[in-house]
């Protein structure tokens, strides 16, 4: 019987090292294809034609595409929220 | 002990088809990482219609485009990862 209980314990202890680590594998996961996002998008916004070197100028552009993108989709977000709480879209 | 022999050659070969996968990932990465920059910079350094060949400009640009999608990449990964670490919004 003390075998058996040593058994499950240890089982039960593997079990939630692997949930760690797959939610730790998650996350990286999530923001990796978040990170790809913004590049997807600010890279469209930002990127003229692109030359030798990142330029101070499309560096800041970078920056404010990511907080701006944000942002918006707080406000989209919100907005949204609101409509549908008010009950249903016209 | 023939049981041990056995035993031995099942791990070289379960070893050995890791290796071969692992490889075949890691290509298979390089290939989807071309698609992609070849996709985004086939829009910013093709103008207009395709010529007969394919000139030292756009060649140029392609180069450079390469390098600084890959910059742009890591200023945009630097930035989010201090929002996120300062708590984001």
């Amino acid at each position: 019987l003390d075998g058996r209980v040593f058994i499950y314990a240890s089982e039960n202890a593997e079990a939630s090292e692997l949930q760690m680590m797959i939610a730790v594998e998650q996350q990286k996961a999530q923001f990796e294809a978040q990170v790809h996002t913004f590049t997807d998008v600010c890279w469209d916004k930002c990127m003229d034609k692109p030359s030798s070197k990142l330029n101070s100028r499309t560096d800041t552009c970078l920056a404010s595409c990511v907080e701006r993108f944000i942002d918006t989709t707080l406000t989209i977000t919100n907005r949204f929220t609101h409509m549908v709480q008010k009950g249903g879209m016209h | 002990m023939d049981g041990f022999d056995l035993n031995s050659s099942e791990n070289a070969d379960a070893s050995e088809l890791q290796r071969m996968i692992a490889i075949e990932q890691q290509k298979a990465q390089f290939q989807a990482q071309v698609h992609n920059f070849t996709d985004v910079c086939w829009d910013k350094c093709m103008e207009g219609s395709p010529s007969s060949k394919l000139d030292s400009r756009t060649e140029t640009c392609l180069v450079n485009c390469v390098d600084r999608f890959i910059d742009t990449t890591l200023s945009i990964t630097n930035r989010f990862t201090q929002m996120v670490q300062k708590g984001a919004h």
